[in-house]
């Protein structure tokens, strides 16, 4: 399946937990951007126009991602960007999707960390689409 | 009761009268209606009437502590932000009102930039808290933030292990590089350790919490206890360039004490005075007796530790974060563990500082003496 060379952002502090999902997923044909606090991932989501960002939640010892995720939903240019929570936070939830209320949008996710892969992979050309 | 419209209330709950009247200035300015007391009582009754979106507290007041004002502000309405003022700042008085529900806390003396931020920020997390409600999750989230901030520290390795694991196995199967392979072993390992570390610094803190230091106080001779940690290592020290000066004074260097903890207060000091130094640099470890205390001095060449971060330096979990301090590893553990084994055993701990030079810290404790009262247990062989 061709991905199109869809970017996406990644947002998490932990650099190996970043490397091991982005790598697999740049295997899968995608462009992966990492950033690893929320204030460099608000950055690179603005300049960058990702096609879909993860994001994890605990950065710098406080839910940092809850912030980054309301800058960016603050900003007419990129607020339509789906959003996958990525988090330990969300381990003892299931893939909840949320609805198009709050600062959520219909098409964010949320998952719990560490992630299957498999499953991501699929979440994500899901969202994606085949569509370049 | 709805005011879509009208400005956010701030409730500022102050018993210094200049903090009172600044912190007015600077949150009217952020064009916020704002309303000031002088003590807990008279703050509850305006939050409950007023039903501000923020109120910051001042944690050590006459009457109704910070503490309390906390909990019972959440009692009237959970969703107002707090944010704790703290003279004493610790992590344990941080970390006691975030678990009462503050958001955040501000240690004395903060700038006017500081305050605006935090009101900023509290006020975005409330709005941002009022939205999503009808989501629900969030705040089932949020709920376990605390929990979280702990735990965070135990499953940061473990996610970041089994997602190196999980990729592994999945790009094996397409046929994936083995010099990619071997650097996330590496990194798997490290990051084990990382996990072992932890898990070992939990243990003496339960250890030493749970009374081993009053329980099985028996004779340690610190020199041969030092000494004996030094051996272990001379191999990390000349790996990093650092030499190990040791000069222990003649004479009876024994104390009453847990035969492990002293061994993880030493270890600690010394490791900390190797990695946090320069390439070239020395760790001297002297000692001398004063006031029938045993004084073990560690010094380190290193960069030195800022004076704003000093009174924090023995706190749980707490890491200095300026750009000139090399590394972040290890635990957050370490110097508060020692703190509490020098306390469980009479003693003290302090630290000297100097930018550029060096650090040294100095452990007194209490020297062995005979145990004459327990002349009662001499008939058993």
């Amino acid at each position: 399946m061709t991905t199109g060379g869809k970017r996406i952002l990644m947002v998490d502090d932990d650099e190996d937990f970043v490397e091991a999902v982005a790598c697999f997923l740049e295997a899968n044909g995608f462009t992966v951007l990492r950033a690893h606090d929320g204030k460099e991932g608000v950055r690179l989501a603005k300049v960058e126009r990702p096609d879909l960002i993860l994001m994890d939640i605990m950065m710098n010892e406080r839910t940092e991602g809850f912030f980054a995720i309301h800058e960016i939903r603050g900003d007419p240019e990129i607020k339509h960007t789906p959003i996958f929570v990525l988090s330990s936070f969300c381990s003892r939830l299931p893939d909840l999707e949320i609805p198009a209320a709050g600062g959520w949008l219909a098409h964010d996710m949320f998952l719990p960390k560490p992630v299957n892969t498999a499953h991501l992979l699929e979440k994500i050309r899901q969202r994606l689409g085949k569509a370049a | 009761m709805s005011e879509s419209a009208a400005p956010e209330a701030v409730v500022v709950i102050d018993d210094d009268y200049a903090m009172r009247l600044s912190c007015a200035k600077i949150v009217s300015k952020m064009g916020l209606r704002v309303e000031v007391f002088e003590d807990g009582a008279r703050g509850l009754e305006a939050v409950a009437a007023l039903k501000p979106g923020l109120v910051v507290v001042d944690l050590k007041m006459p009457g109704i502590s910070g503490l309390e004002v906390v909990s019972r502000v959440h009692e009237i309405d959970p969703q107002i932000i707090m944010v704790v003022i703290t003279g004493y700042a610790t992590i344990d008085t941080a970390v006691e009102a975030m678990k009462s529900g503050a958001y955040d806390f501000l240690p004395k003396p903060f700038s006017p930039d500081e305050l605006r931020l935090i009101v900023n920020r509290g006020l975005e997390r409330r709005r941002l808290a009022l939205e999503s409600q009808r989501g629900e999750v969030e705040r089932a989230l949020l709920k376990r933030t605390f929990v979280t901030f702990v735990s965070h520290q135990l499953r940061s390795p473990l996610a970041a292990i089994h997602q190196y694991l999980d990729v592994l196995q999945r790009l094996d199967e397409a046929g994936d590089s083995p010099a990619r392979r071997r650097e996330w072993i590496g990194r798997c390992l490290k990051r084990t350790e990382e996990l072992q570390s932890l898990i070992a610094d939990w243990l003496t803190l339960a250890r030493v919490e749970g009374g081993a230091l009053l329980k099985e106080r028996v004779e340690v001779d610190l020199k041969s206890t030092i000494v004996n940690i030094l051996e272990n290592y001379r191999a990390m020290a000349a790996a990093e360039d650092v030499a190990l000066e040791v000069s222990l004074p003649e004479g009876e260097t024994r104390v009453r004490g847990d035969r492990t903890c002293v061994s993880v207060l030493f270890d600690n000091l010394i490791t900390n005075a190797i990695k946090y130094n320069r390439r070239g640099g020395k760790v001297t470890v002297s000692g001398g007796f004063c006031d029938g205390e045993i004084v073990i001095a560690v010094g380190d060449t290193g960069v030195g530790i800022p004076e704003k971060y000093r009174p924090f330096l023995f706190d749980e979990f707490f890491r200095i974060k300026d750009s000139g301090v090399k590394r972040t590893e290890g635990t957050g553990l370490g110097l508060h563990i020692s703190k509490r084994i020098v306390s469980e055993m009479g003693g003290s701990i302090e630290v000297e500082s100097q930018a550029g030079i060096g650090s040294t810290f100095r452990v007194r404790l209490p020297a062995w003496r005979e145990p004459a009262d327990d002349a009662e247990m001499g008939g058993w062989e």
